[in-house]
């Protein structure tokens, strides 16, 4: 049986509006939120059963450290006279997605897909639903509301794109992480988005170029949090699942991508290896000496050669691993099916490109077109490498605007792969995958929407007429569940007929 | 691989840029690189001076 694997992005946007150099970007997240206009049921969703504490290796952090500054945000976010529901503003679409202001972020997190066309799809819908609500706020201020898909202020402030993938509980967690972590460290070579900066925590270092733009915010290699210090595997254990059988790998490490092929790349390849490691745990995985120096090290290298050292100090480079990770998948997974097989290929495609000359993959990978582009541009104009004109034009990259941002400039005019097929896009802003749970998620809300009590990942709670129905999600993975639950739902004239009879 | 992928693509990092021995030269086509360049001349060149975000996850 092939194990079932599940992906999913989060994806924290950066806001900004023309005119307002002092913006308080909470109160500019939360009206962008309330300007969708995209059916769904708003603040609903169900706090009362997170808990961000559970740690993958056993126990439960008493704090994290995020915790000292969210209580400080607390505070000030008290004195807005807005209930914590209103502050997240949480919105649970028609789609299954979910999008809610998160840290002084909108923040749209795509319903659960189990093909990367959903994904690419389901990411992009994101994208223009964001942009949509840009639009509205701008006109009801009077001034451009601008969204940036990125992830740093580029003065040492980072907001992530999650990726998360569901996995069965019985792969230990130990043999997970040493096998994982050479993979993530490496993985940047195609995922990274590219920076114009280097940074620390917190503060802007020096001009430069480097392929990562999260790549300078991690130093440790394994913890709980995702706000400071953070780990390059992130030990949160919620499953948003039965958690006796699943657990959700929650993957912090990575860039938000414009480019979907580079969407692809990063969340496919990463699936495959998670299901190799799934297939033989034990099996002898690449091993670096230092991970946290080879994170920085692959991601500033000047000379894109990526050379790093492996457990023994045995000399290798970032290509070498991900070659090592490509064989194992290639060897362990079965490949027959054409999403998986695109993936290997594009994969393969793209390690030899990379191995050649990287500018090879300028039309697929958004730090190789970014560099070119702004390259170009340094060497029209005679900039030198530390003028701030570069690190606004890497900003303006990612601005999503499909009118304005560089990057669909680049799509539009052919010098990037295309993105995913706009019929598959229009089907994204209105349905759910419905080859996951989230498509029953979609219908709940669909066609019950103003009686959804609560939402969350793992549930809905429909209001009935003998009180609240439960309808659970807890375990509705395999086509034969997803089919029985959809259809119970497609016959039920109300909540009621949704009521689990004991 | 889609043809159109291969019409246009951005142009080669040039003498300003940079340290090291990086992507080097494409040789294809570049019909829409002009055009994109002036767009890029209109970009604030302080507009990341003045971006500041709070940290998110």
């Amino acid at each position: 049986m092939q194990p079932i694997l599940l992906f999913g992005l989060e994806t924290e946007l950066g806001i900004a509006r023309d005119g307002a150099p002092n913006l308080d970007t909470v109160a500019e997240s939360i009206a962008l939120v309330r300007s969708a206009t995209e059916p769904g049921v708003l603040m609903k969703w169900d706090y009362g059963c997170e808990d961000p504490h559970l740690d993958a290796r056993g126990f439960r952090v008493a704090a994290l450290r995020q915790d000292a500054d969210e209580a400080h945000y607390f505070a000030r976010d008290a004195q807005r006279r807005l209930t914590h529901a209103e502050i997240k503003s949480d919105l649970v679409l028609r789609n299954g997605a979910r999008f809610y202001n998160d840290h002084a972020h909108p923040e749209y997190c795509t319903p659960e897909c189990s093909t990367l066309d959903e994904l690419a799809a389901h990411d992009r819908a994101g994208e223009r639903i964001a942009t949509a609500c840009a639009r509205a706020l701008s006109e009801a201020r009077g001034a451009t509301v601008r969204l940036y898909k990125n992830n740093t202020d580029f003065r040492g402030h980072s907001y992530g794109c999650h990726e998360n993938y569901l996995l069965p509980r019985s792969l230990p967690w130990e043999d997970l992480v040493r096998g994982i972590q050479a993979f993530l460290v490496t993985r940047q070579i195609y995922a990274g988005a590219g920076k114009f900066a280097l940074e620390t925590e917190d503060r802007f270092l020096a001009s430069g170029f480097q392929i990562s733009q999260r790549a300078d915010f991690f130093s440790e290699l394994q913890s709980v949090d995702t706000m400071q210090r953070r780990p390059i595997v992130n030990t949160r254990d919620e499953p948003h699942a039965n958690p006796a059988r699943w657990r959700r790998f929650h993957v912090i490490l990575g860039d938000a991508n414009m480019s979907p092929f580079a969407t692809r790349l990063k969340v496919g390849a990463t699936a495959l290896v998670l299901e190799a490691l799934l297939r033989e745990p034990r099996q002898p995985w690449p091993e670096l000496a230092d991970p946290l120096d080879a994170l920085r090290t692959i991601s500033r290298d000047p000379r894109f050669r990526w050379e790093i050292k492996l457990h023994g100090r045995r000399p290798a480079t970032a290509l070498d691993v991900q070659r090592h990770y490509l064989a194992a998948v290639q060897a362990r997974c079965d490949l027959t099916a054409p999403d998986r097989a695109r993936v290997v290929a594009d994969w393969e495609a793209v390690l030899a490109d990379l191995a050649t000359d990287p500018h090879r993959c300028c039309d697929r990978l958004d730090w190789v077109a970014k560099h070119a582009l702004l390259r170009e541009f340094q060497a029209a104009e005679k900039l030198p490498d530390d003028h701030p004109w570069l690190t606004s034009l890497d900003l303006e990259y990612h601005r999503l605007d499909a009118a304005a941002g560089l990057y669909f400039d680049l799509e539009r005019g052919g010098a990037m792969r295309p993105g995913p097929p706009e019929t598959e896009v229009q089907r994204a802003l209105a349905e759910p995958p419905r080859s996951t749970r989230a498509w029953v998620r979609g219908r709940c809300i669909q066609k019950f929407g103003p009686e959804v009590l609560l939402a969350q990942w793992d549930h809905v709670t429909l209001r009935g007429r003998r009180g609240p129905v439960p309808v659970s999600l807890l375990d509705v993975f395999g086509p034969a569940e997803i089919q029985q639950l959809s259809q119970r739902l497609a016959d039920a004239q109300t909540p009621e007929d949704l009521r689990t009879r004991k | 691989m889609p043809d159109q992928a291969r019409k246009s693509k951005p142009a080669s990092p040039g003498p300003g840029g940079g340290g090291g021995d990086g992507p080097s030269a494409p040789k294809v086509d570049k019909p829409n690189v002009e055009e994109l360049l002036k767009r890029m001349k209109k970009v604030d060149p302080d507009q990341a001076r003045r971006y500041r975000q709070r940290t998110g996850e």
